[in-house]
C-alpha cells in the first residue's frame, strides 16, 4: 500500500534570509522537491520610471542610485549616457577615465558582495565578513571621491561631480595587488571547499539556446558559453583602450556563474591598472548648459552592468524632463528562468539557484 | 579533503591577525571631507532664490522669505522659514550644489538617528546650531562650472 | 567518588545524590554560559572581528545578558500550535542532554555514574532528544518547523548507527562498555590513546558527532539561510533558551565523550607529567575538541540533505562496519603472535 502523500504550499519569503530583500516565491513542494514555483516580485517597486516623467535629468541621476543599490555608478552611468547621447555631448577624457574607474571598483564591489552573501547562503559564514572587509576598501575609496557610501550620485550628465582628491588615484592603484592577494585567500578559503562544490557542481544547469532565449545576461548567460560582454562587443566610455578577456565557461550551472564572477573581479583589476596608468590630466565637466533640454528623439543605451546588461531607453520631447523612461534591469530579466529551473529541485538547491542569479530586489522591481 | 583542510588554514591563521573592526560609538568616525551629511544653512546668506526647493528631488525643502526688515539694505527679501523633512531628504547634494551663496552647505555629521518622526523634521534653527564639521569644498564644480563659462 | 556511589540508597544518600546533581547541573550551566561566549570570540577572530566587547569587562557578562533577555521575553504560543506538545518539547528535548553528562569521568576520583554500559547509556539517552525536536517541529504548525524537523530526524537516527558501530572499535579495544575503563585502558604515553590505533573510528565518530550536535556543516535542520531556523522557528524565550541550552550541553558533552573515548580523557600525554592533576588534563583535551568543533563552524559551508543522508548511509556505515572486523582481526593476530 503506497502511502498518502501531500504536496505543501510553502511561501519563501517576502521576508527570509537568504532571498535578498523583499523577494517572494510560492513553491509546491513534495516533501523537499520542488515541484512548482512561482515568483513573486513587486514588493520594492518605487515607481522610478514613472517618478522620473516628472523630475529633470539631474534629478533623476539619485533615484538611478536606489535602483540597483549595490552597483550604483554602473545605473548612474547608463542614464548619463542615455542622455549624452541625446544631447550629443562630449564628455573630457578625464571624466571618462574617472567613470571607467569607478564602474570597475564598483564591480569588484558588487561581486564581493555577491561573494560573501553567496557564500552565506550555502552556509559559510566567515566568507561575508571576509568580503564585506574588502568591500569596505572600495567604500571608502568612493566615499573619499563623492562623499556616499552607497548612494554616490556621483556622474552627471557631461561628466563627474568631483575630480579625484589628491592621492586617490594611488590608493586605488595600491587596491590592485592588495586585492589579487586577497582573492589567492578566498580561493583557499572558498573555491576548494569540496562541500562547497558539492553544493554547487551540476546545480541549476542550462544550456545556451535556454539563456538566450530568455534573455539573460551577464555571468548568467556567459556561463553557458556565449561570449557577450557590453564592453567588448559595444565599446562604451573608453573600454576599448584596455586589454581585458571576456571569460566564458561551458557548464551553465552555479559552478560556473561562482567561477565567472571571481574571474571577472581579477579582470576588472587588470582594467583599473591600466586605466590608472593612463589616467590624463583635464577637466571633469564638460560645457553644459544648466538645464538640460534634450532635443526630440529617442535614445536606448546599454552598458554591462556587474549584473548584466543594464540598458536605459529615453523619450524626449525637448522638455527639462523626459516623456518616458524605462530601465531594462539585469536582475528582472535574469530572474524569468528561476521557475523552469527550479522544478525538480530541493529546497536547498533553491536557496543555491537563487543566489547563483545575483539579483538585487531594488532592481528587480524597481 | 585538502580544499577543507586549506580553509581550516585560513581562518586559524585569520585568528592572530589584526582586527579590522572600527571602535565606532566609542570613538567618533571620521568623514572625508567629501562625505554628505546633514545640512548647516547660514540664514544671513540666503537670498530667498528657491533654486535649492525646486531642484530637490524629493521636495523635502520648503522655505518662505519676509521683507527685509532694515528698510535700508540693498536685499529685498530675507528668509523667514527654512525647514527641511529628514524623512525623506536623500542627502544627494543637489541644494548645496544650486546654491548661488552658499547658504546651504553640506556637513560631515551623519548621526541621525531618533525616537520620533517630528525630531527628523528639522527648521531653520537647527539647521543653523548644525554648525560642526562644515564640508570645505561645497560647490566647487559649479565654481569651476561658472570660471569656465567666464573664459 | 567511587565509594559514594556503592553506598545503600538511603535518604542521606540521595540527598547527597541529589545535591551533587545540582552542583553538577549548575557547573554545566556556567560551561554553557563560557562556552556560548568562547563561540562567539573564537568566531569573530576568526572573521577579523573582535566578538562581544560590549557587556561587562571583554563582554564576559554577554551571555548572562542574552539569557537574562530571554527569560525576560513574552512567551508567545502560536494560536494554531498544539499547546501541550509545543510546551513538552523543549523538556524532552533537554532533559536526556543533562543525563547523559552522568556517565562522563572528567578525572579519575570524579564521576558520577560508573555504568558498565557507558556508552550504550549515552547514544541511547541521546537519541531521545530527537523525540524533542520532532515534536517541537510538529506541534509548532510551521512548514518550515516542520521540515527543519524532519531533517533533524532523518540526520539524528542516521548518524546515530556510524557513531556506536564506530565506538565498537574502542570497546573492543578495551574490553569494556564502562567510560571509566575505556579511559584506564588507554593510560601510558599519548600513542596509546584510542584515536591512533583506531584512526578510522576516530574520523567516523568525529565526523557523526558533529552530525549529531547539529553543528556546522550539518546544521541541516536549523539551516538558517533555507529553513529560518528550522524546528526552533516558532519558539521564543525561555523555550527557546532550552533548545539551545540542549544544543550546547550536547557540545560540551560530546566533546566530553570524544575526549574519553579517544583522547584517553584525564590521563597526561607523558607518564612523566602525571604530576598535574587529571582533572586539569581533561579539561585541556575537552577545550581542544571544543575548539575544533567552533573551527570547523567558522569555515565549513552546509552540506546538502541528500549528501548528508548518502555520506552517512554509503561511507560512513561501511567505513565503521569495516574498522569493526579490521580491529577485530588485528587484535586476534596480535593475541595469537603473543600466544
Amino acid at each position: 500500500m503506497a502511502l498518502r502523500t501531500e504536496e505543501l504550499l510553502l511561501n519563501v519569503g517576502p521576508q527570509h534570509p537568504s532571498t535578498h530583500g523583499v523577494f517572494r516565491i510560492v513553491v509546491k513542494i513534495d516533501g523537499e522537491i520542488i515541484k512548482e514555483a512561482t515568483p513573486v516580485m513587486g514588493y520594492l517597486h518605487r515607481g522610478t520610471e514613472k517618478l522620473a516623467e516628472n523630475l529633470n535629468y539631474t534629478q533623476i541621476i539619485p533615484y538611478t542610485d536606489r535602483m540597483d543599490y549595490v552597483s550604483a555608478m554602473t545605473n548612474n552611468y547608463v542614464l548619463v549616457s542615455a542622455v549624452e547621447k541625446l544631447m550629443q555631448l562630449e564628455v573630457p577624457e578625464r571624466a571618462e577615465f574617472l567613470r571607467v574607474i569607478v564602474m570597475e571598483l564598483q564591480r569588484i564591489a558588487s561581486h564581493l558582495l555577491w561573494w560573501g552573501t553567496y557564500l552565506l547562503d550555502i552556509g559559510a559564514m566567515s566568507p561575508f565578513l571576509f568580503a564585506f572587509r574588502d568591500r569596505e576598501i572600495i567604500i571608502e575609496l568612493f566615499n573619499e571621491l563623492c562623499g556616499a557610501r552607497l548612494t554616490y550620485f556621483y556622474m552627471r550628465v557631461g561628466g563627474v561631480k568631483w575630480d579625484a582628491p589628491d592621492g586617490w588615484i594611488q590608493k586605488v592603484r595600491d587596491f590592485v595587488p592588495y586585492m589579487r592577494e586577497r582573492l589567492k585567500l578566498y580561493d583557499d578559503l572558498v573555491s576548494g571547499n569540496e562541500i562547497f562544490l558539492a553544493r554547487i557542481k551540476g546545480v541549476g544547469r542550462y544550456d545556451a539556446q535556454t539563456a538566450i532565449d530568455y534573455g539573460l545576461s551577464g555571468a548568467n548567460l556567459r556561463c553557458t558559453g556565449v561570449k557577450r560582454d557590453l564592453r567588448k562587443d559595444q565599446p562604451y566610455s573608453v573600454y576599448d583602450r584596455f586589454e581585458f578577456d571576456v571569460p566564458t565557461r561551458t557548464e551553465g550551472d552555479c559552478y560556473a556563474r561562482y567561477l565567472l564572477r571571481i574571474e571577472e573581479i581579477k579582470q576588472s583589476l587588470r582594467i583599473l591598472e591600466q586605466a590608472v596608468e593612463m589616467f590624463p590630466e583635464g577637466p571633469v565637466m564638460a560645457k553644459v548648459p544648466r538645464v538640460l533640454r534634450p532635443p526630440e528623439g529617442e535614445v536606448y543605451s546599454r552598458v554591462e552592468s556587474p549584473r548584466g546588461e543594464i540598458g536605459c531607453y529615453v523619450v524626449s520631447k525637448g522638455k527639462d524632463s523626459p516623456y518616458r523612461l524605462k530601465f531594462r534591469r539585469p536582475s528582472f530579466v535574469n530572474l524569468q528562468i528561476l521557475p523552469k529551473l527550479l522544478v525538480g529541485e530541493s529546497i536547498t538547491n533553491l536557496i543555491t539557484i537563487l543566489g547563483a542569479t545575483d539579483i538585487v530586489v531594488g532592481e528587480v522591481d524597481a | 579533503m585538502k580544499g577543507l583542510v586549506k580553509g581550516l588554514g585560513v581562518t586559524l591563521r585569520n585568528m592572530t591577525k589584526k582586527k579590522v573592526t572600527y571602535k565606532y560609538p566609542d570613538e567618533p568616525m571620521k568623514m572625508p571631507n567629501r562625505f554628505r551629511g546633514v545640512q548647516h544653512f547660514e540664514p544671513e546668506k540666503c537670498i530667498v532664490c528657491n533654486q535649492c526647493a525646486r531642484i530637490c528631488p524629493t521636495e523635502c525643502i520648503t522655505l518662505t522669505g519676509k521683507k527685509n526688515p532694515d528698510p535700508e539694505s540693498k536685499v529685498k527679501l530675507v528668509i523667514d522659514t527654512f525647514d527641511l523633512n529628514f524623512e525623506i531628504c536623500i542627502l544627494c547634494d543637489l541644494c548645496t550644489e544650486v546654491c548661488p551663496t552658499e547658504a546651504i552647505v553640506m556637513t560631515n555629521n551623519f548621526e541621525l538617528a531618533a525616537y520620533s518622526r517630528d525630531e527628523l523634521f528639522k527648521d531653520k534653527e537647527w539647521l543653523t546650531a548644525n554648525n560642526t564639521n562644515v564640508r570645505e569644498e561645497n560647490n566647487v564644480s559649479l565654481l569651476k562650472a561658472k570660471k569656465g563659462g567666464a573664459e | 567518588m567511587g565509594e559514594l556511589l556503592t553506598r545503600p540508597l538511603t535518604w542521606g544518600s540521595f540527598l547527597t545524590f541529589f545535591l551533587m546533581a545540582v552542583v553538577l547541573l549548575l557547573i554545566i550551566l556556567f560551561m554553557v554560559t563560557y562556552a556560548i561566549y568562547a563561540e562567539r570570540k573564537i568566531l569573530g577572530y576568526m572573521q577579523s572581528r573582535i566578538g562581544p566587547n560590549r557587556t561587562g569587562k571583554f563582554g564576559l557578562l554577554q551571555t548572562p545578558a542574552d539569557v537574562l533577555k530571554l527569560l525576560i521575553k513574552e512567551d508567545v504560543i502560536p494560536e494554531k500550535a498544539d499547546r501541550p506538545l509545543f510546551k513538552l518539547a523543549p523538556v524532552i528535548a533537554f532533559v536526556p542532554s543533562f543525563v547523559v553528562l552522568a556517565t562522563i569521568p572528567y578525572s579519575e576520583h570524579m564521576y558520577f555514574a560508573d555504568l558498565d554500559i557507558g556508552v550504550l547509556y549515552y547514544v541511547a539517552l541521546s537519541g531521545l532528544t530527537v523525540i524533542g525536536i520532532v515534536l517541537g517541529g510538529w506541534a509548532s504548525n510551521n512548514k518550515y518547523a516542520l521540515i527543519g524537523g524532519m531533517r533533524s530526524a532523518a540526520q539524528l537516527v542516521s548518524y546515530a548507527i556510524p557513531l556506536v558501530i564506530s565506538a565498537v572499535g574502542v570497546v573492543l579495544m578495551s574490553g569494556t562498555m564502562n567510560l571509566r575503563g575505556i579511559v584506564e585502558g588507554q593510560a601510558g604515553w599519548f600513542w596509546n590513546w584510542n584515536f591512533i590505533p583506531q584512526i578510522l573510528a576516530f574520523v567516523v565518530f568525529v565526523i557523526s558527532a558533529i552530525a549529531e550536535l547539529n553543528r556546522t556543516p550539518f546544521d541541516l535542520p536549523e539551516a538558517e539561510s533555507e529553513l529560518v531556523a528550522g524546528y526552533h522557528v516558532e519558539y521564543s524565550g525561555f523555550r527557546f533558551a532550552f533548545f539551545m541550552l540542549t544544543e550546547y550541553v550536547y557540545m560540551i558533552a560530546m566533546s566530553a565523550l570524544i575526549t574519553t573515548l579517544f583522547f584517553g580523557g584525564w590521563h597526561a600525554p607523558a607518564p612523566f607529567l602525571e604530576f598535574i592533576p587529571g582533572f586539569i588534563w581533561f579539561l585541556l583535551k575537552f577545550c581542544g575538541v571544543f575548539f575544533f568543533i567552533i573551527w570547523l563552524r567558522g569555515t565549513m559551508p552546509r552540506i546538502r540533505i541528500d549528501q548528508l543522508m548518502s555520506l552517512g548511509w554509503r561511507v560512513l556505515l561501511p567505513l565503521s562496519l569495516g574498522n569493526i572486523f579490521v580491529t577485530a582481526i588485528v587484535m586476534e593476530i596480535v593475541k595469537a603472535i603473543n600466544g
